[in-house]
Order: structure tokens, then C-alpha cells, then sequence
């Protein structure tokens, strides 16, 4: 028995060496959101599967397009809803721009419509979701800004007494837009250095 | 089968130059008869303690003077069988002779499943450390590779937040002319 022991161990090291070659994008956990990482310096080569997705995000924004030009919101609204659950390709860095700037569409939407608690939590998801700075997230914080905006016009609307809380929604405001311009501008220093 | 000569053992030692008594001489033809039986393998079902030890001391000194041999029926079976397995065929069903090859695969069973298990081991570090690079990391053009849409869309101004399809269409329109670009090279930057 003590002699069948080193086999145990030598087969247990061939297999642990075996598990080591794999595939790196097989080995990613489903449940990976995106990282610094999947950012430029991936190379991940443009697949069918990202070129369906994107071309469906495409079609979902021309239909809301002309939902929109038509004045039905509502099914603009649900059109643009539909891009978020599309099925990118796992990592793609691309998922996760579209999907900001389909949130920042929605959240727009929502607005139009005076549901100005839904449109913050939609920009809510969309920077929590977010991983790394991009000019998609920047444009979150410019539309969370525009959101704080319309809370105080509509708080200075309803006749506040105190006029703090028209107040407080516009300090927010402030603090979201710079917070874009923060990252804006960080980005386009990054790209200007990069050759 | 108990006699009155069963004291034999418990009894007072005789003289060595006493003459045997008839009756030492009745139980010592007695003793000689079992044990020719005994070797005859036609041991008595009973006998008395004082036989049995005797027999059994007997017994035992026959086996350390080596003079041991096995019936000829089974010699001549214990043969067959070691040439049945030296010409490869199958043992005989009583099974009394081991496979030399069965037993010295059981001695080298483990050493050959360590042996080969290091064998893997070491092919699968091998292959680690001398495959080539990993084609996903092999330096291709940048526009064949999914990433940032940053670079392509650039900052974007309060005026035009909602203005979402049309980046789309410019992320669409250079996703597909990379992966045009990639297919029509072959994949080889």
C-alpha cells in the first residue's frame, strides 16, 4: 500500500499540471464582470458573437429612434430596456459601453417622462455594474447630474419653505458633473499617451 | 480408545536398561500402527491425549528432518501447472500454483503507475514551458481585437448623452471592418 502512494501523488501533479493548460478565456468564471484587465491590452480577436450582439444594440437604438421621433416614449423606453439584457461575448470590453450608453439613453427617457426615481436608479446599476472609467461612464455622471437638475427644478416647483432640498439636488448636480469632467479628463490624457 | 497405558507421559520415567514390559511393548506396537496410519493419511477420528501429543511430536519431527514429500498424484499437478503458465495458458482451476507473471505484476504495479504518472507529469510541464505562445497573446493589429470603445467615440458632450445610436453605428461599423480586415488575411496579421 505504501508503494501505490507515490503513484497517488505523481498522477494527482500530472493532473494539476494538465488543469494549468487551459484555455484562459475557458477558465474566466461565468460570473466575471469586467475587470481593468478585459481594457485595451486584451486581445481577444473580433468574433461573430460581438458583432451580433453589437449589431442587435444597433437595431434595438434605431427602433427607439423611431419610437421616439413618433412620441411613443413608452416603447422607446422598452426597446432600449432590451439592450441591456442582450448577450455579449464574456469580457468584451465593448458590452459593457454599450450598455452604459443604453442606460444613459434610458435614464434620458425616463426623465422625459418625469420618472425621476427609476432614471437614478438605472444610472445607479449602470456605475455600479461599471468596472473601470470609460467616456461611457463619465457620460452616467453627466446624465446623474442632469437627473439632480430636474429634481431640484421640481423641487423649487412644489414651493420647498426650507429650500434645502432644491438646494442639496443641485450641489449633487455640480458633484456629478465634475466627477465627469474628473474622468474625461483623465481619459483623454491616458489616450493622448498611449502611441 | 483410552487403554491403561494412558499415564505413558504423567507416569514415573523406567530405567533405559530396564527391559520393556509387555505392556510398553503392546503400546509402543499400538503407537507404531497410528503413526503408519497417520502417514497412510488415514489418521484415526479418535485416540487418547497421550497419542495425540505423542503423534503430533512425532509429526513434527518428521517435518524438520525434511523427509516431507508430496503425494505423487499431486506433484505431477503442481508441474503441469507451472509449465501450463510458462507456455502462457491459463492455471488449472485448483489455482495451488501462483502465476509468476501475475505476481510479479502485483510487486511492479505500483513502481509502473508511479512511473507513469510521472511520465504525464512531466509531459504536461514539458508542454507548458515549450508550446508556443499563446495565439490570444500573439501581437495582432489592434483593430482586429474587441476593446474600449474610448478611443473611437472620444468624450462625450452633455449635448449629445442621449445621442446612443449613433455610436453604436461608428462601434458597429469599425467592429466589422477589423473582423473584415482579420478574414480577409486570413487571420495572419
Amino acid at each position: 500500500m505504501r508503494s501505490v502512494i507515490p503513484g497517488l501523488v505523481l498522477a494527482a501533479l500530472g493532473i494539476a499540471a494538465c488543469s494549468g493548460d487551459r484555455d484562459p478565456a475557458a477558465a474566466r468564471s461565468v460570473t466575471r464582470v469586467s475587470d481593468p484587465s478585459d481594457a485595451p491590452g486584451r486581445f481577444d480577436l473580433i468574433d461573430q458573437d460581438l458583432l451580433v450582439a453589437l449589431a442587435q444594440a444597433k437595431n434595438f437604438h434605431h427602433k427607439a429612434k423611431v419610437y421616439m421621433t413618433d412620441g411613443n416614449l413608452t416603447a422607446a423606453t422598452a426597446s432600449v430596456r432590451q439592450i441591456l439584457s442582450l448577450a455579449f461575448p464574456r469580457g468584451a470590453p465593448e458590452a459593457d459601453d454599450v450598455r452604459n450608453d443604453a442606460r444613459a439613453l434610458l435614464a434620458k427617457l425616463l426623465v422625459s417622462q418625469n420618472q425621476l426615481d427609476e432614471a437614478a436608479r438605472t444610472i445607479d446599476e449602470g456605475l455600479a455594474q461599471s468596472q473601470r472609467e470609460s467616456f461611457f461612464v463619465a457620460n452616467l455622471y453627466t446624465v446623474q447630474g442632469e437627473i439632480h437638475q430636474a429634481r431640484a427644478e421640481v423641487l423649487a416647483a412644489a414651493g420647498d419653505p426650507s429650500k434645502a432640498s432644491a438646494s442639496d439636488e443641485r450641489r449633487q448636480a455640480i458633484a456629478s458633473y465634475d466627477r465627469s469632467i474628473q474622468i474625461n479628463e483623465r481619459l483623454q490624457k491616458k489616450l493622448m499617451e498611449e502611441p | 480408545m483410552a487403554t491403561q497405558d494412558d499415564d505413558t507421559l504423567t507416569g514415573p520415567v523406567p530405567d533405559a536398561d530396564a527391559e520393556p514390559t509387555p505392556a510398553e511393548l503392546a503400546h509402543a506396537r499400538r503407537f507404531s500402527e497410528l503413526i503408519d496410519k497417520t502417514l497412510a493419511g488415514r489418521t484415526p477420528p479418535a485416540m487418547s491425549a497421550d497419542d495425540r501429543a505423542l503423534l503430533e511430536v512425532a509429526t513434527v519431527i518428521r517435518a524438520t528432518r525434511g523427509s516431507l514429500e508430496l503425494a505423487p498424484a499431486r506433484q505431477r499437478a503442481v508441474v503441469e501447472d507451472a509449465l501450463r503458465q510458462a507456455i502462457g495458458a491459463a492455471p488449472s482451476a485448483s489455482g495451488s500454483v501462483s502465476p509468476i507473471a501475475r505476481a510479479r505484476a502485483r510487486r511492479w504495479a505500483p513502481w509502473a503507475l508511479a512511473g507513469a504518472s510521472g511520465l504525464v507529469a512531466a509531459a504536461a510541464l514539458a508542454l507548458i514551458w515549450l508550446r508556443p505562445a499563446d495565439p490570444g497573446r500573439r501581437p495582432v493589429p489592434v483593430e482586429w481585437t474587441s476593446r474600449s470603445a474610448d478611443a473611437l467615440i472620444g468624450p462625450i458632450s452633455r449635448d449629445h448623452a442621449g445621442d446612443a445610436s449613433a455610436r453604436i453605428d461608428a462601434i458597429f461599423a469599425d467592429r466589422l471592418d477589423g473582423f473584415r480586415t482579420r478574414r480577409l488575411r486570413g487571420g495572419k496579421p
